[in-house]
């Protein structure tokens, strides 16, 4: 190295360039926005669809009402046997409750012991129970599920609103990623937003929780 | 050179794990800040084009060809954001030096000044120079890039990194002539 390049070194360590600022949080929270906008323009499509496979299907015999459940922001087909199940990935960003783009619904107001950002929506994480969150207002299918014929699945009610319980084991799909294996769940709407709660619990206790929150 | 497990992270990233793609930004936004820097000599440009620069990387992960490092092409973007909001400026503000700090233990005054005098001379010089002379000087002396990451950096093939490198110096030399 010449004496210049020595110098122009030097020079560097001179120079007065101003310290990073952290921009990882910046950047994933512009992310998960685009995600949810190009998931809302999926979902005005896939909404198209299901009401034409809706149409279809309803209609023809009783047996093809039982094989399809359905709510605003998800959907639940029995199916004869389940995919390959891949295991659970990360449940997206940490955050605080307060980072979160709306007002977050917590079980009896309990705050939780983590929050992700993830998914297009919000995953609650407890001990013992998983809850996520998101905005159903663009339409259906953001959550999709199949579960087997032997599983019991139903539509209940939660304060009035629609839900649907999934007692035993199933596949749960988010737009974009492989099938996850899923234990019994509860998805239900509240007003703009869907949620869905994982829990080792019966129906009665998951229904219970689900009119909890606050 | 990359750090380890480089290659693992932008893999899982390509498959949806936004906890490694956010690994990657930590590990490269440093990088990235002075990289823009270097090339808009403004701060806050230099972390729009930073933040610009990830999302877009995110987007074209698609694309990125598994195997090769991450940092160059990375590079490519990060220099592209910077440069068009040099473009968008009209200008590019020019790089200072940092305040001489007085308790600075081992030099004497006299020394300290000399030092800090001929310092203010090169880097006038520098600033002199034509953009894409002092833009390689930049990438290799500045930011101390690889000849591969400052190709990658000015959009130009290794072997003009090389030849340009050694224009440049000569002009630097006859400025401070």
């Amino acid at each position: 190295m010449t004496d210049l390049e020595l110098e122009l070194r030097d020079l560097a360590a001179h120079l007065d360039i101003p310290s990073a600022r952290p921009v990882a949080g910046a950047v994933l929270t512009r992310l998960v926005r685009r995600r949810r906008r190009r998931r809302a323009l999926f979902v005005a499509l896939a909404a198209g669809v299901t009401a034409l496979a809706v149409a279809l299907a309803v209609p023809s015999s009783r047996a093809s009402l039982l094989r399809f459940f359905h709510l605003r922001g998800a959907a639940v087909t029995i199916v004869d046997r389940l995919p390959r199940l891949g295991p659970r990935g990360p449940l997206g960003v940490p955050v605080t409750l307060d980072e979160a783009s709306f007002r977050l619904l917590l079980p009896d107001g309990q705050r939780p012991e983590r929050v992700y950002a993830g998914d297009g929506g919000y995953w609650l994480r407890y001990r013992g129970l998983l809850l996520f969150e998101f905005e159903n207002g663009t339409g259906p299918e953001i959550l999709k599920k199949a579960a087997v014929g032997t599983t019991d699945v139903e539509n209940v009610e939660v304060d009035g609103e629609p839900g649907i319980w999934i007692g035993g084991r199933h596949a749960l799909y988010l737009p974009g990623g492989p099938a996850r294996a899923s234990g019994h769940a509860l998805i239900w709407q509240h007003g703009r937003l869907t949620l869905r709660l994982e829990a080792a619990v019966g129906r009665d206790q998951a229904l219970a929780v689900a009119r909890s929150v606050r | 050179m990359h750090p380890p497990g480089e290659e693992t992270l932008v893999e899982r990233a390509r498959r949806g794990d936004p906890g490694a793609f956010e690994a990657l930004v930590v590990s490269y936004q440093s990088l990235a800040f002075r990289t823009a820097f270097v090339i808009t000599g403004d701060a806050s440009d230099a972390e729009e084009a930073a933040q610009d620069a990830f999302v877009k990387a995110h987007r074209a992960l698609g694309r990125f060809r598994s195997g090769r490092p991450f940092r160059p092409w990375l590079l490519t973007i990060v220099a592209n954001e910077a440069r068009n909001r040099r473009r968008t400026r009209g200008r590019r503000a020019a790089l200072a030096l940092r305040a001489a700090d007085p308790h600075a233990p081992g030099e004497d005054p006299e020394t300290a000044a000399l030092a800090s005098e001929r310092r203010e001379r090169l880097l006038a010089a520098v600033e002199r120079l034509r953009d894409d002379d002092r833009e390689v000087l930049a990438c290799r002396y500045f930011l101390e890039l690889s000849e591969d990451e400052t190709a990658a950096a000015l959009g130009i093939a290794r072997g003009t990194v090389k030849s340009r490198t050694h224009r440049a110096l000569e002009r630097l030399q006859e400025e401070l002539q």
